[in-house]
């Protein structure tokens, strides 16, 4: 049996259409790959795309993948991530499941105020596949609390179970503050556990647990992912063996510079020797910028200039973060995060607990608010007028709260 | 209910002819007086009393022994009664309770304590519940709730020898404090008994969400598999749990300050140290030796596998998560049965250490108000508190016995040895909770350490029965005997209500 585990691909995350290119390219990559290396079936473990209902472009390109691989016989089971799950069901994975393209594998029967999930069996190998969806905010924890585990546990033959959560006890310290949950929900005994949602790439096994995999990203999704990850990959499994593979598009070179007691004027000097003493050439650049400047405001250091000179060398894209970069006159900086995620969850924690109408407690309240930004987030349809576009926010936001 | 009359005696011993159809107890709890100002008083011993004098009652015994007669004694109530010596522990006047020191009215008849007499023990804003008071063997409906916030940071006492009922009391107490946001809790659990794997614990509390267990073998659903990343251990956390010799602790610094949280890889897997660090080949061999054993690690070649609870793939977080529960206010209870009691110490060592490293930020940055009160509930307190092992140097449960309050972080100590603890420790702690206690050497270490004057409670303390406790603290006017309930007949008030609606499982294909 061989198989093919991404998750986080994102479609659509990036805006900088450069960088949005090569995510794109990523997950054409890992397709091609499956064709190339003659897999049995696909695992995307949450998170094809980067909303519930992603714009037309994205849509485009996942449509003609999954359909090259259609077209080959090789099945995709998914499952939706947090990005691409909707309160109100209405998400393109259902077109596409639609359509064939892919098969949701979190399915079952709600029994007595359980749930007990079916597996989907792939007709060609036999493993039995299934999973459980991803929410903004751990909210799918009341879905595994809920989860007969029986069933699972005792079915016989090879079993893949497809989760979109983190797992307390393999969170990465740098990722502390994020929500998890215990292993201990998920159900025992299978012989593949295909994570996403936490863009790591890890594989452990605990007792009872064999093969716990993240494959990470198919490409990094912000600057700082982009710096720790350098790429984006998947794993594939070869009867019994998995292996980590890189989807290297395109280099990363990281500038760090410690402003710490320097002008803005000799801050860019600096960055523009290094820049001059390295080949950047269709390479990622990023720069950081941290530390407190001893004179002047941090917009005079000319980045311009140094992002001018990169693009004269030919570099792909370049990206700046100074996030972490004061200056002794303006120090206040109230949130500082290394991606928009990041500073949404920031100016959340800051803000949590003001809603008292809803008598929700703390963590419930931090679910809304995700919740409610996601849908927010929804993008106008190619089309589509503005009383229909608002209609169906509205629907949208109706459903989070009903909920 | 006339009880006896008080017939003599001195401030601190009051002596009382027991009414013959009565029959008074130790540490019965009886008032004298009434109107706006009643004595409170508690016996503390019984002795006979007789208007014959002793050698004429020999004489009786003897003529009933020796020659089998039947001599019995005219209006025997009137010549022959206990009597029973009480200390006077508080004067209530009006709804306000001092200390006693005035002796009640001579002559003055004493009665059973009765609840309207109590009324003053209203509960603090912040209530921890410890039981019911106690009036000899009787359980009194008043329930005894202390300052929890306080009490917690001051620290807590919990001695009795075994059997007495000590894990039936911190699991009485934390109950009433699950829900409680104003406290955090972390339970080194040696016997796995709190959370209530194999029967009614903390897991059936109506707010569940706010206990965290965490457990090395089999979690239930829900709880956390216990692992610890190697990568967080440092050198400091074995202090106190294990006693290395000076060249060891030499060894063990040197790895780390050459690499840093790789050191306990370094030492497995032999790592080169820097030059100028020489030590014997058989002192890093027996560091090895030991860390290997006590960590659960092997090495093959350049390879290391971890069998137990210390891994190097997982658990990165879990010390973290536990400080962020206790900040939260919740109960982090920590399985330790499967581990040696160094293991645990090491173990509660990493996770105080982080607790108290956070509140001592807190307070320099002047946030330390906003956070709830945090107790390490410890078993065999001696293990770290006690002087022979303090006598190598201190560790974080010391540091925390002595300054932890500055920082709202306190012990919850249980011991059945507290004279193994030094003095100055036991008498930081303002809060014990003696449970029955038959050596007189512990006994005596309690008394000679506690809040209030107990000097003639040595017999009291005795003759405690399994339940049956004696609370003394800065924040009670008196020594004040409690009855604790049975954990499970308590909390089967409480059971939680049947959810009502049941889950929607939204986004999951139903068929």
């Amino acid at each position: 049996m061989k198989f093919i585990h991404m998750a986080d691909i994102h479609l659509g995350s990036w805006r900088d259409p450069k960088m949005r290119d090569l995510s794109t390219r990523a997950f054409v990559t890992v397709m091609g790959c499956a064709l190339a290396e003659n897999v049995d079936f696909v695992l995307i473990a949450g998170d094809l795309f980067n909303t519930s209902l992603p714009p037309i472009e994205s849509l485009k390109v996942a449509v003609t993948q999954l359909k090259r691989l259609k077209d080959a016989g090789v099945p995709v089971y998914t499952i939706a991530g947090s990005h691409d799950f909707s309160p109100s069901g209405k998400t393109m994975l259902e077109v596409l499941e639609e359509a064939d393209l892919v098969k949701n594998v979190c399915r079952g029967r709600s029994v007595e105020g359980k749930l007990e999930l079916n597996f989907t069996v792939d007709p060609k190998t036999g493993a039995k596949i299934t999973g459980m969806i991803g929410k903004k905010g751990m909210l799918e924890k009341s879905h595994y609390e809920g989860l007969v585990t029986k069933n699972l546990e005792q079915e016989q033959g090879f079993k893949i179970f497809m989760f979109h959560t983190a797992i307390a006890e393999l969170k990465p310290a740098e990722l502390a503050k994020m929500e998890a949950a215990p292993i201990s929900l998920l159900p025992r005994g299978f012989d593949y556990y295909a994570g996403g949602h936490v863009h790591i790439v890890k594989e452990a096994s605990m007792e009872g647990y064999k093969k716990i995999a993240y494959p990470g990203p198919t490409f990094p999704n912000s600057f700082s992912e982009l710096e720790k990850l350098g790429c984006g990959g998947y794993y594939i499994y070869d009867e019994g063996k998995i292996a980590h593979q890189k989807i290297a598009l395109a280099p990363v070179i990281t500038m760090s510079l410690d402003c710490t007691n320097k002008t803005p004027q000799q801050a860019t000097e600096l960055l523009l020797d290094e820049v001059m003493s390295k080949s950047v050439k269709d390479s990622i650049v990023l720069m950081r910028l941290y530390g407190k400047l001893d004179s002047g405001k941090t917009s005079e250091i000319d980045l311009s200039k140094v992002i001018e000179t990169l693009h004269g060398k030919k570099a792909y894209s370049v990206m700046k973060n100074t996030s972490k970069l004061a200056s002794k006159e303006f120090e206040e900086i109230k949130v500082k995060a290394d991606s928009a995620e990041e500073a949404e969850r920031s100016v959340i924690e800051e803000h949590v607990g003001q809603i008292r109408s809803l008598e929700l407690d703390v963590q419930e309240e931090k679910a809304l608010v995700e919740t409610l930004m996601n849908v927010l987030d929804t993008e106008k349809d190619e089309g589509e007028k503005v009383s229909d576009y608002e209609r169906r926010v509205l629907v949208e936001v109706q459903n989070v709260f009903e909920e | 209910m006339i009880k006896g009359q008080i017939v003599g005696g001195e401030l601190g011993r009051i002596s009382i002819r027991q009414k013959s159809e009565q029959q008074l107890e130790i540490g019965e709890l009886l008032i004298c007086g009434d109107g706006c100002q009643k004595s409170l008083l508690q016996v503390y011993d019984l002795t006979y009393g007789s208007q014959i004098s002793s050698s004429n009652l020999e004489l009786v015994s003897g003529m009933n022994l020796e020659d089998g007669t039947d001599v019995s004694f005219f209006d025997a109530n009137m010549r022959n009664y206990t009597i029973a010596h009480a200390k006077p522990i508080a004067v209530l006047a009006g709804g306000n309770v001092q200390l006693c020191k005035q002796l009640p009215i001579f002559f003055g008849e004493v009665r059973q304590v009765e609840e309207a007499d109590l009324r003053f023990m209203t509960a603090p804003a912040r209530p921890v519940y410890l039981g019911n008071l106690r009036s000899g063997s009787k359980m009194l409906e008043v329930p005894i709730s202390l300052p929890g916030d306080k009490v917690f940071s001051h620290h807590v006492l919990l001695t009795a020898t075994t059997g007495r009922g000590k894990s039936n009391l911190v699991k009485v107490m934390l109950w009433s404090i699950v829900d409680k946001d104003y406290c955090g809790v972390v339970v080194l659990d040696p016997h796995d008994e709190y959370y209530g794997r194999n029967g009614r614990g903390l897991k059936d509390h109506p707010d569940p969400d706010r206990v965290s267990y965490y457990t090395p073998r089999d979690p239930p659903p829900g709880t956390c598999t216990l692992k610890i990343n190697l990568r967080q251990v440092r050198p400091e956390h074995f202090k106190g749990a294990v006693s290395f010799s000076d060249p060891q602790v030499q060894a063990m610094n040197a790895f780390y300050k050459k690499y840093g949280n790789k050191w306990v890889e370094a030492v497995i897997l032999e790592k080169e140290l820097n030059q100028g660090f020489h030590f014997h080949e058989a002192t890093v061999g027996v560091l090895k030796r030991r860390l290997s054993h006590l960590l659960n690690l092997e090495s093959e070649g350049d390879r290391l596998s971890c069998n137990g609870v210390f891994d190097l793939s997982a658990g990165e977080a879990t010390i973290n998560d536990m400080a962020d529960d206790v900040e939260n206010g919740k109960t982090v209870i920590v399985d330790t049965s499967g581990f040696s009691g160094a293991v645990e110490i090491m173990i509660g060592s990493m996770i105080t250490s982080e607790v108290f490293n956070r509140y001592k930020r807190y307070k320099s940055k002047g946030q330390l108000d906003d956070k709830p009160v945090v107790s390490i509930i410890l078993e065999e307190a001696p293990r770290v508190l006690g002087k022979e092992v303090l006598e190598s140097g201190p560790n974080i449960f010391s540091t925390i016995a002595r300054e932890g309050r500055k920082f709202k972080v306190g012990l919850t100590a249980i011991t059945q040895l507290p004279s193994l603890i030094p003095r100055e420790i036991l008498a930081n702690m303002n809060t014990k909770i003696i449970l029955g206690t038959e050596m007189k050497p512990e006994r005596q270490a309690i008394i000679e350490s506690a809040s209030q004057d107990l000097s003639q409670d040595d017999r009291n303390i005795a003759s405690l029965d399994k339940g049956e406790a004696l609370v003394t603290s800065n924040f009670v006017k008196f020594a004040t005997p409690i009855k604790i309930p049975l954990f499970e007949e308590y909390t089967e008030q409480t059971r939680p209500d049947e959810a009502e609606s049941s889950p929607a499982f939204d986004g999951v294909r139903l068929d």
